[in-house]
């Protein structure tokens, strides 16, 4: 029999979350509530005695200062009630957690059938309320019907003893695995049965597919364990190693560039090597710090002489798109994997974010599955969850908002982790597996969710896309799975590991299987959430936080008995061999043999037409503006712009300061609430070194030319780093491709051959710039269909593609954290100066983009003549002269003059005149140009002459002083100034569209 | 002389401990972290520790009401001896997540020498959401509480979205009466933050951080005094380092970090 247990606060106790949806409700739809009161549902699905129900009631689920509750539904006034539930299936952590909770107290087991399903009630009074705006709160606040279940009753319809009857989510499957093998009789039928099954194998690889299984020596081979046709276990395991997703096959495509302008063509020959491969094992034979890059799941660079710094980004963009919280929560807890299956294994240390989304206020036509403000909620809200639970401080971050997002957000999450230089003896960056190791699945348990999760990433997101891959990650199960592995690793237990993150165990084992050149797995062996998964499914399923371990035999019980401390389930699924073939059976009987080689061997490269037209033969022009008047105006209004207004209540919500080693904080200076260039943060809490870390996303200047785009991401990423006192001599990159699909269709993407030719710039500038400022790519990874198909207002739908995006991660250790600095002006009587040249370069500005403009001329990086202004601020920071730095980004100098004098609450005195410029420049450009390569700096008087010795020779102009009183003053040499603005003002208007939300 | 020993819980979702050990190491203890499953089995020894440690985190995901699930634990398998613990004259602390699971173990507030009582509680904060922001707090000058002695102001890091301080009136007249409110949020200048967002982040009744048993012993507060460990993780430090140097303030004049706190109860314990 089950129990339902209603738990509410006391009566005359504050609810905040049902504030939170009454307010919300008031502002994203115009529906008025008097009051909203939430009420937890624990659905207990086990046989309970009355006592031990009560038991549990008072000694767990009810706390007697704040708490009401019931095993019969809580007679709580409402005009209407939601009610809101998981669907099967779906990760409910509070259900576990309950669950375990029960067991101690009453000191029972629950049975593999009996369970807690939890859910929630919330009960509405208003007025006006009707049943179609409340199921509008319902679907569009509360619940998304891809993971929930909704219930709405009206007042009259409740009824008050049975409440919401005893709704039981749980998964039957009534189903017997079952092995199933496919015909390949010709490329046809296997091409069919990948549609049908959704593998989405690429036409290319079908007939090499064919061939294998038809090879006769393979087929002898495959007879002896009694397999002839492929099985549905080998498909699935080839399609998913085949996919986009795992096997980058657009970056190690080949790409015929065409110049339309010139006509000039070439042949790229996979982009990975060639721009991205080739200069970091260059850059790494120069910098020393590089210990272990390209193969891992993260690279490794040196912190000190016992540490070792880890760090990866990736994106979890289609999951977030249907299921914002999910999707987000999902891909950071999933990232915060790959530093963990690093070498031996590292310790996490700190997180980021960057989300591109549509704009939040969007009214027009387009329906996207979630609107933008309630996505980038959701998203906000995954991350800061999957980073707090983790224990891992989230220290930068930034929101991009374009139009193009609408197709398909951008979900950005970043990973650093601190390992060992040593473990045992080695190396800690390190491993292998061998054969007789046998392998560990360490962490969560197996069920259908996240089958096919990697393919549907390789896809254009359309209404066909199937929603099961969406999953909500579970940072509790993880942190303790974290805290084990390092105690495993630290007692040298650990042979080998790597995540399960895409593909699951067919990634995870298929790929560490080939140090040891072959394994063994016996799938039934794998945990299941539930009964009732095909062979091939359990072989494939995306499940979240569970690691793949080798472990020497010999230190099996060690590492079981440590695992069972942790309350952690380890299980031993499988051991390697040297037998040069993948084996998979199930129960005795094989379901699987392919050659280990196989995958690597034979596949045709993906093949792309790339044609670049210049922004003048696409008839892009600059606007025509008369100079502005109102230039205070003006500057309030570009500090209100979206993308360059503050958005605190996000950083707010995240834990930068976890892990006690903070030293450089998101938002800085006098009142707290200004972000900072960069984040620095102290991990080894015994060393004064650092690692400092920034990011940069600036998607606009693709719109003109991806090759800008992309100079311009890595420029002002270095910036950042220089501004706060990292050495630009230790920097290492990350570069996180999302791109638009750029394979030619003359219907569905006629425009993909510029794509492509705009990816192929890209990739050029990534290796031009990161060779210039000696930045090897430590990490990286692409996501290549950020495509969407809208529905519009009258039935039709229209595909809405992002610009070509890349966030561009920085990372650097800076030997003395107490000479870091920070943007906030701090003395009366500083001078001001700038570095660096503004030319005339407002394409794809804020400044245009407020007028509807793009234009043309789009910023230029030269960075073999910026790196030595940074390597001499660097040194100036060094000799103590510096007392504010920041660099010049989104917005141009007025924007970020506004920005230090925000964060010190002092003013500034600035003469354009004294800017160095393209001659003849208006201000207003002089203001708003984005040219790259500047930096602001005060500086005490006394310092001054000192400051200019470092920089001679390099592009330095002192433009302004600080000043006691906090007003912005801009003057162009005139006697009267353009503009006069309050820093308060300034302050008022960048917090104003975003102040509200908390 | 032999170096006070005190006890980091670890497990379950717990993630302050390796700084919270670091702070205790400053202030000259030996800290150890220890497994919260090797305290209820038995198999680390708490009376051979004169410090133990409930660090911030989020213990069973802060599912069912944050440290809930870790007091039930706690309560159902080593209640007893926490207890005993306490009453042998040691010192608990409880930071965040580790205050949360002392009010609900019962070990806060400790009125009439009860350690059982769930009287106080820690709620979500008002303003809905979890936050992290720094806060200046002020100390009760009559407090018998060990860990503050000495402090009147400090500023500390809060990260919570569960810490919002409820009692009825009779239980808040016996905790102000006998000084139990230690600290209390404060706006810049030291006086009373009087529930005024954000200076008070969670809407606590009073303006309560933190509070203490009768005997001073027991102390639980929601800021991080673990996390004020150097200089560096102040807020202000370029700003107060700059005046420094350049003559605009006194050295004397930097702030003072959590570590003090840790400081006095390991010269409580020496003492």
């Amino acid at each position: 029999m089950a129990h339902r247990l209603e738990i509410t606060l006391k009566s005359g106790l504050f609810d905040a979350e049902g504030e939170g949806v009454r307010r919300k409700a008031g502002r994203y739809f115009g529906i008025a509530l008097e009051s909203v009161r939430t009420i937890q549902i624990l659905t207990i699905d086990a046989a309970l005695t009355d006592r031990q129900a009560e038991t549990v009631r008072t000694e767990i689920f009810t706390n007697p200062v704040t708490q009401v509750s019931a095993y019969t539904p809580l007679a709580i006034e409402f005009d209407w009630c939601i009610w809101v539930g998981y669907r099967p299936g779906v990760k409910d952590n509070p259900g576990a957690t309950a669950v375990e909770a029960i067991e101690d107290v009453l000191g029972i087991r629950f049975s593999s059938d009996q369970g807690v399903y939890t859910s929630r009630r919330y009960c509405l009074k208003g007025k006006k309320l009707t049943q179609g705006r409340v199921e509008r709160i319902a679907a569009e606040l509360l619940a998304n019907d891809i993971i929930q279940q909704v219930r709405v009753y009206a007042k009259d319809e409740w009824d008050p003893a049975e409440g919401i009857g005893m709704v039981i989510p749980r998964v039957r499957l009534d189903h017997r695995p079952t092995l199933t093998t496919i015909s390949i009789e010709s490329d046809a039928v296997l091409k069919q049965i990948s549609d049908q099954r959704n593998l989405a194998l690429n036409d290319n690889d079908i007939p090499v597919i064919r061939a294998y299984f038809n090879d006769p020596s393979v087929q002898a081979r495959r007879r002896a364990f009694g397999l002839a046709e492929p099985t549905d276990v080998e498909l699935e395991y080839i399609s998913q190693a085949r996919s986009d997703h795992c096997n980058h096959n657009t970056f190690q495509g080949l790409f015929k560039y065409t110049d339309t302008g010139t006509g000039k063509t070439e042949i790229v020959d996979n982009l990975f090597k060639s721009y991205i491969e080739a200069p970091t094992l260059a850059l790494a034979k120069k910098k020393d710090w590089v210990v272990s890059v390209l193969w891992d799941n993260a690279g490794v660079g040196r912190f000190d002489d016992s540490h070792y710094y880890v760090i990866t980004g990736e994106t979890h963009n289609s999951p977030s798109n249907m299921e914002a919280y999910g999707g987000a929560i999902t891909g950071i807890v999933g990232v915060y994997r790959d530093p963990l299956g690093t070498g031996k294994g590292s310790r996490l240390v700190m997180g980021s974010y960057g989300f591109c989304v549509g704009h939040r206020d969007y009214d027009g036509d387009l329906s996207p599955r979630l609107h933008p403000r309630r996505l980038l909620d959701g998203v906000i809200e995954g991350v800061r969850d999957g980073g707090n639970k983790s224990g891992i401080p989230t220290t930068f971050g930034q929101v991009v908002f374009h139009p193009g997002y609408m197709g398909k957000c951008l979900v950005y999450v970043t990973a650093v982790g601190l390992m060992p230089a040593v473990v045992g003896g080695f190396p800690a960056d390190q491993k292998a597996t061998s054969p007789g190791e046998l392998i560990f699945m360490c962490g969560g348990r197996v069920g259908k969710d996240g089958i096919h999760g990697v393919t549907a990433s390789s896809e254009t997101f359309s209404e066909h896309t199937p929603a099961g891959h969406v999953q909500i990650g579970d940072p509790y199960t993880q942190k303790k799975m974290h805290d084990f592995l390092l105690e495993a690793r630290d007692l040298d237990l650990i042979r080998f590991i790597t995540d399960n993150g895409g593909g699951g165990l067919s990634s995870s084992v298929g790929e560490s299987a080939r140090d040891s050149g072959g394994c063994e797995v016996w799938l039934e062996k794998v945990p299941l959430k539930y009964e009732g998964l095909d062979q091939w499914e359990v072989w494939v399923s995306e499940s979240q936080e569970r690691m793949t371990v080798a472990v020497h035999p010999d230190h099996a019980e060690a590492f079981l008995n440590l695992s069972k401390k942790h309350a952690v389930e380890s299980t031993v699924i499988g051991r390697y061999t040297d037998s040069g073939v993948l084996h998979i059976t199930y129960e005795g009987k094989t379901c699987a043999c392919i050659d280990m080689d196989f995958l690597k061997s034979g596949f045709p490269q993906w093949e792309f037409d790339a044609q670049w037209r210049s922004p003048q033969d696409r008839g892009m022009i600059e606007p025509v503006i008369g100079e502005p008047s109102d230039y205070g105006a003006l500057l309030l209004d570009m500090m209100a712009r979206p993308n360059i207004c503050s958005k605190e209540w996000i950083t707010r919500q995240y834990d930068h300061e976890v892990q006690g080693g903070s030293v450089i904080k998101p938002l800085v200076g006098r009142y707290r609430d200004i972000n900072s260039d960069a984040a620095v943060i102290r991990p080894v809490l015994t060393s004064e070194r650092g690692l400092v870390f920034a990011q940069a996303i600036l998607p606009w200047y693709s719109a003109i030319d991806a090759f800008h785009m992309t100079a311009c991401t890595i420029d002002e990423a270095m910036r950042r780093m220089v501004a706060v006192g990292g050495d630009p001599a230790h920097i290492g990159g990350v570069d996180n491709f999302c791109w638009p699909n750029i394979g030619y269709h003359p219907e569905k993407n006629p425009d993909g051959k510029f794509k492509a030719a705009q990816l192929v710039r890209s990739c050029r500038a990534l290796a031009e710039t990161c060779l210039a400022y000696g930045i090897p790519l430590l990490s990286g990874k692409d996501s290549m269909y950020v495509d969407g198909h809208l529905p519009g207002a009258y039935g039709e739908t229209h595909k809405v593609s992002a610009l070509e995006s890349l966030q561009f991660s920085a990372i650097g250790v800076t030997a003395d954290i107490n000479a870091c600095v920070t943007l906030d002006l701090k003395v009366p009587g500083d001078r001001l100066y700038m570095i660096g040249e503004t030319r005339d370069e407002c394409g794809a500005s804020e400044y245009y983009d407020r007028f509807g403009y793009v234009g043309v001329n789009a910023p230029r990086v030269d960075a073999a003549r910026f790196l030595p202004r940074y390597t001499a601020l660097h040194a100036a920071m060094g000799k103590g002269l510096v007392s504010a730095a920041h660099g010049i980004y989104r917005g141009g100098l007025g924007v970020h003059l506004a920005m230090m004098a925000m964060a010190g609450d002092l003013g500034l005195a600035v003469d354009l005149d004294d800017v160095p410029s393209d001659s003849g420049m208006r201000a207003d450009k002089i203001l708003f140009s984005e040219s790259a390569g500047r930096m602001l700096v005060a500086v005490a008087p006394e310092h001054a002459a000192e400051f200019e010795t470092v920089f001679s020779g390099l592009p330095l102009a002192c433009i302004g002083t600080v000043t006691e009183k906090p007003v912005l003053e801009i003057r162009a040499g005139k006697t009267k100034p353009l503009a006069r603005v309050p820093v308060s003002k300034l302050k008022t208007a960048w917090k104003k569209p975003f102040g509200g939300l908390i | 002389m032999k170096r006070v020993r005190a006890l980091v819980l670890t497990g379950y979702g717990l993630n302050c401990d390796i700084e919270t050990a670091h702070a205790l190491e400053l202030a000259g203890a030996d800290a150890t972290r220890v497994h919260i499953n090797a305290v209820i089995d038995g198999s680390t020894t708490i009376d051979d520790y004169q410090i133990m440690v409930f660090v911030g985190g989020f213990s069973w995901g802060d599912d069912h009401g944050a440290g809930v699930i870790q007091a039930v634990r706690m309560k159902n398998n080593a209640g007893e001896r926490l207890t005993r613990f306490v009453e042998k004259g040691n010192l608990v602390l409880g930071i965040c997540n580790g205050f949360q699971t002392l009010v609900n173990l019962g070990l806060l507030p400790g009125l009439d020498g009860d350690y059982q009582r769930r009287l106080v509680a820690l709620t979500f904060n008002d303003c809905g959401n979890f936050r992290d922001d720094w806060v200046h707090l002020t100390i009760n000058a009559q407090t018998p509480c060990v860990f503050t002695r000495g402090l009147d102001r400090i500023d500390l890091p809060v990260r919570h979205g569960e810490g919002k301080f409820i009692a009825d009136d009779a239980v808040l007249d016996r905790l102000v009466s006998g000084n139990q409110i230690v600290c209390r949020y404060a706006l810049p200048d030291g006086s009373p933050a009087a529930g005024a967002f954000p200076e008070n982040p969670n809407g606590s009744v009073i303006d309560i951080a933190g509070i203490c048993d009768p005997t001073g012993r027991v102390f639980g507060l929601m800021p991080h005094p673990e996390a004020f460990n150097h200089f560096t993780n102040h807020p202000h430090w370029t700003r107060i380092n700059q005046q420094i140097r350049r003559g605009l303030a006194d050295p004397q004049s930097r702030p003072v970090t959590g570590i003090r706190m840790f400081e006095n109860a390991v010269r409580f314990l020496g003492s």
